[in-house]
């Protein structure tokens, strides 16, 4: 067996010792624009559903503040190569419990995994396809043997959950989506849908470096923005998630309180119809027109109120993050030259569809921004704008509908992420029933070689340098779209009575490792 | 009185009826569910395995018939997103709308019964025109904006009231505030105009050559033979407010029944859009058939030709 890398041991963890010495006791209630539907993460269908069961369930790794990948349940782990095959041993951290005191064991996980497969429970499943076989060495040791390379796992914090199999067979499934039970630092108390949850700290918590200090947490769901404001001026709450990109200046002045301002997960781009023969965006000069065309930076300072930042193909602290690949510069003399270049000195009409959608702060009103630049060199945007689910329908699944223009998109990549399976969707070529390119209007034979070899490619060292090398290609070419920026959020609590540090679940900010009264 | 009330049941029955129609196809119309619920990734393979799960695959007669029947008895499928059953997603937040609705409409006729009288009382006086450049601010700014505004002013600058949630009294009187406002204006209008005829009337002017007090004949008897079109209207401005508090509900962050069911019509959460509807429908002819009842309780001759 030959060890490609070795998991950290978690000697990173005490870094941040918020909770060291402090008693758990009052209690404390932040409010939250979105609410989850689902609390088992196993059942999840839904990026917001990881704002509740992420207090409750944790992984074998996750991120810390710095966006770092660190050990969490898994004391180490190891990727080798066994008969040209992939595997992964798991020593799991001794001394976790699930909230009902239940030890976590190598089942749990293997029991989790069965979950995670099962398409009646998952919608994930098939992000566990490339597993072959879950070995239980002991208690405590168990090893995954992959089929083939699968390049995201290991960037997805190892994709498994730690289930209580013992529990969930105990209580039977309705009881346990009612009241779940994790290893996390919160244990779940009660949960009235559209109004809130309530939470208690896990005295038992296996990590005691990092844990809340608080004993009570109640979360609020207010969707309203001006509306979770004003609960925050009027001290209904203490924590504030989401500050809406107007008043973030607002409260960056506010008395007694902090605020915290961080990319997120989701990355956004404008994607071209080029699998028409007619599009005149089949033509690369007129891609580079419209990358030349948008005064992005202009944009996100007035339409985001500084809540974005730019990006070329990764984000900074993605795996493949290339620093000397830069966004386009906007130059519209030099647009309109390409445009006519490509044999469109008068420009052209074509159907820009617009996203609008609450699930990101002022999405359609950027993509109008971005279009009315684009009409202004010459690509002569007829706006259609898009509820979500209409939004959706343009993909290319069984029954495409025709994307006939240019569309506003996004997928993210995640807290660091990975660009690689956003990239197979949108980037590598359209294959029916295989679930690739499911919403791609790019055909690149070489793109699509890339792509594949990135896909199986597990090995970190190999797997970033493929990542760069796709990175430039789609960058000169502008294939697979045209990225455009990351929302940034904000959020901030009192300064008085909140000591909160800033921990990431994957793609989000939401999460209270680490929080306390003062 | 029951042959009428059976006639009502049995009229209503069909009304459910012909909704649960309407919202099944116009669902259906939005688009497919699933390719909401899974990520954009997945296989084609996922995707037709969780149709099969929720019977998406059947025809689409059949897909209602199976509604139908199950709707019957009271099951109405499990939330695609929540994953629970959708009556219970529904039933769960319906104490929460029927009061919000209650208190939006005592709130409204408690304003619009007495500007409407005294309007009427003095007509064409400045307390006629105050009360209805009052009555018509209310339609003429959109509740999101009132229920902001009254954030601002009673729960952030005054810190009188809460500015959301649900539980208390407390609670409940910004949001009836904003949901009551708008219908004002128009019940004023009715309350105003029906007043008038009755003030006019043989058996008003009888009352006043009689000696009565004026009072007693403006509050008592106009007013109750007044009464009649305002509680026609009222049956429909509950049914609307039952069904139509979702901005409200949002603002306020109440956790009622038209933001749950608007939430799932984004999502394309069917059993909850259906549920949604069809408790709203049912209320609604519920309602009405209180106000046809009602109409007995305030004029005699209308229960005595029935």
């Amino acid at each position: 067996m030959k060890p490609w890398i070795t998991g950290l041991a978690a000697a990173s963890l005490a870094a941040l010792p918020l909770a060291q010495g402090l008693a758990q006791s009052g209690t404390l209630t932040v409010g939250l624009g979105a609410e989850a539907t689902i609390m088992d993460p196993t059942r999840s269908s839904a990026g917001v559903d990881s704002y509740f069961f992420g207090q409750m369930f944790e992984q074998l790794l996750r991120t810390d503040p710095d966006l770092k990948q660190i050990n969490w349940l898994a004391e180490s782990w190891n990727l080798a190569d066994e008969g040209g095959k992939p595997v992964i041993t798991v020593k799991i951290r001794p001394g976790v419990t699930f909230h009902n005191g239940d030890p976590v064991t190598s089942a749990d996980f293997q029991y989790g995994m069965q979950r995670q497969q099962d398409p009646k429970l998952s919608r994930f499943s098939h992000l566990l396809n490339a597993v072959e076989a879950f070995e239980v060495i002991d208690d405590l040791t168990f090893r995954l043997r992959f089929k083939e390379g699968d390049g995201s796992f290991i960037t997805s914090n190892l994709h498994l959950w730690a289930m209580p199999k013992r529990h969930i067979e105990k209580v039977g499934e309705e009881e346990y989506q009612r009241a779940p039970v994790g290893t996390g630092p919160w244990k779940f108390v009660s949960r009235t849908v559209k109004e809130e949850l309530r939470l208690e700290a896990y005295e038992g918590y296996w990590n005691k470096q990092n844990r809340p200090t608080v004993k009570n947490l109640v979360i609020k769901i207010i969707p309203e923005d001006l509306t979770r404001v004003a609960a925050y001026k009027t001290g209904a709450i203490d924590w504030i998630d989401a500050v809406p990109p107007a008043a973030t200046a607002e409260f960056a002045k506010l008395e007694n309180t902090s605020t915290y301002t961080a990319v997120t997960g989701n990355n956004l781009f404008l994607n071209f119809n080029t699998h028409q023969p007619n599009s005149p965006f089949n033509d690369v000069r007129v891609r580079r027109a419209a990358a030349h065309a948008i005064d992005m930076d202009a944009i996100i300072k007035r339409v985001l109120f500084d809540q974005g930042e730019r990006y070329a193909e990764i984000g900074r602290g993605t795996p493949g993050y290339d620093p000397d690949l830069k966004p386009y510069p906007y130059d519209p003399r030099r647009a309109r030259a390409l445009l006519a270049e490509a044999g469109h000195p008068r420009g052209f009409e074509v159907p820009c569809y617009n996203l609008t959608t609450p699930r990101e702060p002022n999405i359609k009103e950027m993509g109008e921004a971005a279009y009315a630049y684009l009409s202004a060199i010459g690509i002569r945007c007829q706006i259609r704008q898009l509820e979500y689910g209409a939004w959706i329908n343009l993909g290319r699944r069984d029954a495409p509908p025709e994307m006939d223009g240019i569309v506003s998109w996004m997928w993210s990549h995640g807290l660091p992420g990975d660009p690689g399976t956003p990239w197979l969707g949108h980037l590598h070529s359209y294959q029916a029933g295989k679930g690739l390119g499911s919403y791609s209007y790019t055909d690149n034979a070489e793109m699509d070689a890339l792509l594949r070899q990135q896909q199986t490619t597990m090995d970190p060292v190999k797997r970033e340098a493929l990542l760069k090398q796709i990175a430039r290609i789609k960058h000169d070419q502008v294939l697979g779209g045209l990225t455009t920026y990351r929302p940034m959020v904000t959020i901030a609590w009192r300064t008085s009575k909140v000591a909160f540090k800033p921990w990431p679940s994957p793609g989000f900010w939401r999460n209270f490792q680490e929080i306390g009264l003062k | 009185m029951l042959a009428l009330v059976l006639r009502r049941l049995w009229q209503g029955a069909i009304s459910i009826l012909g909704a649960s129609v309407i919202i099944f196809v116009i669902s259906r119309l939005s688009g497919d569910p699933v390719v909401m619920l899974v990520p954009p990734d997945a296989p084609p393979s996922l995707i037709a395995e969780i149709r099969t799960q929720y019977g998406l695959d059947q025809p689409l007669v059949w897909q209602y018939l199976l509604f139908i029947g199950h709707a019957l008895t009271g099951d109405f499928g499990n939330s695609y997103r929540w994953q629970m059953p959708a009556l219970k997603l529904i039933l769960d937040r319906l104490p929460a709308t029927i009061q919000l609705a209650a208190c939006g409409l005592l709130f409204s006729v408690a304003l619009a019964v007495p500007i409407g009288v005294l309007s009427a009382v003095h007509r064409g006086g400045w307390i006629d025109r105050i009360g209805r450049i009052f009555a018509m601010l209310g339609q003429a700014m959109p509740a999101f904006w009132v229920g902001l505004l009254l954030i601002l002013v009673f729960a952030v600058q005054l810190n009188w009231l809460p500015a959301f949630g649900h539980g208390t009294p407390a609670h409940v009187v910004l949001p009836a505030i904003a949901l009551g406002w708008y219908p004002v204006a128009a019940q004023t209008r009715i309350v105003r105009s029906a007043m008038l005829d009755v003030l006019d009337s043989d058996h008003i002017r009888l009352s006043r050559a009689l000696g009565t007090p004026e009072r007693l004949i403006v509050w008592k008897y106009a007013l109750r033979n007044a009464a009649v079109p305002l509680l026609t209207m009222l049956g429909v401005y509950f049914a609307a407010m039952l069904g139509g508090a979702f901005v409200v509900e949002t603002i306020f962050a109440w956790p009622g029944v038209g933001r749950t069911v608007v939430e799932a019509v984004f999502s394309r959460d069917f059993p909850v859009v259906q549920a949604g509807v069809l408790f709203t429908s049912i209320l609604f002819v519920l309602s009405n058939l209180l106000v046809d009842l009602s109409y007995g309780l305030v004029d005699p001759r209308i229960r005595d030709v029935r």
